[in-house]
């Protein structure tokens, strides 16, 4: 899957949580991705929503770090969706 | 399954430079989101990041608030080491200091960054 979705790949996903983590600085989306991972099952999808562009390429870094899945991001009216899948 | 690992902090700048004070935050931030372990450790000025009521009133553009990270830093299990001399020549105890942290000497320094897998210095 391409790290640019689509509003459609975004709903065939069945999102577990969507996190707010927009208008927070960094290292505040990361947090927020690491503490919602915490309240979800391996499997699950959470959607992060940023408002630093730099988020989708910190979350793809994390997630590769520590061994989640980064699906891609998909741009909103000011912010982006990014969707990680907890895999471990 | 994979070694633990350490990133060892060192801030030396305090509250009169935001942006300085803040960067060693995000950083720690990042690791423990990252599961490494981190042990931030205040010399010089950086102290007064960790007096009590201090963290509150620094905050630099594009970084988040001492006052949200310190408390997230802590709960994901960050250690706090403060320099003992630099403690003593501004009048700081361990009363004047967060709970949490703990003031220490040159060999407990040594000790981290030596067991470390790596460490900064701000």
């Amino acid at each position: 899957m391409s790290t640019v979705l689509t509003e459609a790949d975004v709903a065939a996903l069945c999102v577990a949580k969507v996190v707010d983590a927009r208008g927070t600085g960094c290292p505040g989306p990361l947090l927020e991705a690491k503490k919602a991972m915490a309240g979800i099952a391996v499997g699950d999808v959470i959607e992060l929503w940023s408002s630093d562009p730099q988020t989708k390429a910190d979350v793809a870094a994390w997630a590769g770090k520590v061994g989640h899945g980064f699906l891609g991001a998909v741009a909103a009216q000011g912010y982006d969706r990014v969707l990680v899948r907890r895999a471990r | 399954m994979a070694e633990t690992q350490k990133l060892v902090i060192m801030v030396t700048h305090g509250p009169a430079e935001p942006e300085l004070a803040s960067i060693p935050f995000s950083m720690a931030g990042g690791a423990l989101a990252s599961d490494v372990d981190v042990v931030m450790g205040f010399q010089g000025d950086g102290c007064l990041l960790v007096k009590k009521g201090v963290a509150d009133t620094v905050a630099a553009p594009g970084f988040t608030p001492l006052r949200e990270l310190l408390p997230t830093i802590q709960e994901l299990g960050g250690k706090i080491l403060v320099c003992s001399p630099c403690c003593k020549s501004r009048g700081l105890t361990e009363a004047d200091l967060l709970d949490g942290a703990e003031i220490v000497a040159a060999g407990r320094f040594v000790a981290e960054i030596t067991s470390a897998t790596n460490s900064l210095t701000y």
